[in-house]
């Protein structure tokens, strides 16, 4: 056991109620901005989100059309294998479901890609059934480029190094394909209830 | 607009009780650039693990997860690091 | 921890002795983990202040309103009290005597602490190289180690420079603005003179005085930066 400092008692958090947050976490109340990169800058009017891959017809939205999809608000607890959780986040955006409404496709995995080159590998089956977004609004505000805008991927049951900032892309594989993370030593799904941070967890 | 980052001096710590040496002043060939640049220079970004990444071009010289009993390091370019033998 | 000296009305110099202390290089930090009684666990960084030469380690810590860790440091620890510290750590943010001149040093705001170490130990060699020491704050009340300063400024080869960026006193002498190229050209020297040069302070001021130098022919690898900043997550 480290040694305790007198006196320290460190930024205000609490255990919430054990069984509302994942083991390990603890709850913060401002929002740590984290990345593998600079922040990359892509102008909406060239801006275009795509699954491609191994489906039979490639899809591709630009900003607007994006837009133009139903969009859902919704509120959600993120954490962050980092060991931080922020509870009753809202975020507006596309689900994953209407994205891939209509494709046919035979693969069971996605390597979802963003600008400035991050990748990160999911089951197929993580981002249906309404547990996942394309999201663009973060608190009603267009959602600020630190944390992913103008897009990022919204995978809440996950933890957030899935929820890949600055999406461009999902690519659907036959083959689980290790992200930058998951190649680098960090847990293949990252499930943060059952506390998968790391490769041999 | 320059992210606000800080640069592999940060990590002097880290690395110096895990690999027993201080890499700060370790020399490394970009495979991207050419440039030749000390860890300490190098950018570091913070995400669930770490990332230094190249001055001059952003490269990414090394890839690190930070776990509670390891850390596991990717690197890439050509590092020169003396480490004293006791 | 062995005694605390207030520095500023937001920063303190905490003075520790400890166990098995290896010396240190002028420019080098000490890295401090805290634990609370719950377990959680911080860790920040802190440049040595002190110069190898001295008996004691010392580390000056700034407030940074909101902050986790130096609120603590500054408000909270006393003497007697013991910290968790790892290092000396750093090999590329350091500067000995031997090393030579001529030197400039750009700090901004607490960026001046390992700068100061390397001043400590130039002085306590009887080193007279050129040295240019550039400090930016905010306001007067914000500059550290300045009775120090001014002393060692004294006619041994280092010369002082200030600039405070947001309020000046009634009868400031120095400069009154953001460090632009203008200013760097005054303080020199010019790049001509192949300074060793090393930039301390945040990222943006790192940044920034890094560029400016660059913009004035100083060769990028004679300049060393320490950025201080938040540590993220």
């Amino acid at each position: 056991m480290a040694h305790i400092t007198r006196g320290f008692k460190g930024r205000p958090r609490r255990e919430a109620d054990a069984s509302s947050i994942p083991p390990g976490q603890y709850v913060v109340s401002d929002f740590p901005v984290l990345s593998a990169g600079p922040t990359p800058r892509t102008a909406l009017d060239a801006w275009t989100f795509a699954i491609d891959g191994a489906v039979d017809t490639p899809a591709s939205w630009s900003w607007q059309e994006l837009l133009a999809l139903p969009q859902e608000t919704f509120t959600v607890d993120v954490h962050c294998v980092t060991k931080w959780t922020k509870l009753d986040t809202t975020w507006t955006g596309v689900s994953v479901d209407a994205l891939l409404d209509g494709l046919e496709t035979e693969a069971d995995f996605v390597t979802a890609w963003s600008d400035g080159g991050y990748t990160t590998n999911l089951p197929l089956e993580d981002l249906t059934g309404g547990r996942a977004w394309v999201v663009h609004r973060f608190g009603g505000e267009p959602l600020e480029p630190e944390h992913g805008g103008p897009a990022r991927l919204l995978v809440p049951h996950l933890y957030l190094w899935k929820s890949a900032k600055w999406v461009r892309g999902l690519t659907l594989t036959l083959e689980d394909e290790p992200g930058f993370w998951e190649a680098a030593g960090y847990h293949n799904r990252g499930d943060p209830w059952r506390e998968q941070r790391y490769w041999n967890d | 607009m320059t992210d606000l980052t800080l640069d592999g001096n940060a990590l002097a710590g880290l690395l110096a009780e895990t690999l027993g040496a201080d890499l700060t002043a370790a020399p490394r060939r970009c495979a991207s650039c050419g440039r030749v640049s000390e860890v300490g220079a190098h950018r570091l970004y913070r995400g669930a693990g770490l990332v230094l990444r190249c001055p001059a071009c952003g490269d990414e010289a090394a890839r690190i997860a930070v776990l509670p009993d390891r850390l596991v390091l990717r690197l890439s370019g050509t590092w020169r690091v003396e480490v004293t033998r006791r | 921890m062995r005694e605390v000296v207030a520095e500023t009305g937001r920063a303190r110099t905490i003075v520790l002795e400890v166990r098995g202390w290896p010396g240190h290089v002028a420019g080098q930090h000490l890295d401090l983990r805290l634990t609370a009684e719950d377990g959680y666990q911080a860790q920040r960084s802190y440049s040595i202040a002190s110069a190898p030469e001295d008996e004691v380690i010392a580390l000056t810590v700034e407030r940074i309103d909101d902050g986790e860790v130096s609120p603590f440091l500054v408000d909270e620890v006393r003497a007697g009290d013991e910290l968790e510290v790892r290092g000396p750590v750093g090999g590329y943010f350091t500067w000995r005597v031997r090393d030579g001149g001529p030197l400039l040093l750009l700090a901004g705001g607490s960026g001046v602490v390992p700068l100061m170490a390397m001043l400590r130990h130039r002085a306590a060699r009887n080193s007279t190289v050129d040295t240019r020491l550039l400090v930016s704050a905010r306001s007067a009340v914000d500059l550290l180690y300045r009775g120090e300063l001014r002393s060692l400024a004294d006619g041994r080869g280092l010369a002082l420079h200030e600039t405070l960026t947001r309020e000046q006193p009634v009868g400031w002498t120095g400069f009154a603005r953001r460090m632009d190229a203008e200013m760097l050209m005054e303080v020199g020297p010019p790049a001509l003179a192949r300074p060793r040069v090393f930039v301390c302070g945040p990222t943006a001021f790192v940044e920034r005085g890094a560029d400016l130098l660059v913009g004035l022919g100083h060769a990028p690898a004679a300049i060393r930066a320490e950025r201080f900043g938040p540590t993220g997550g």
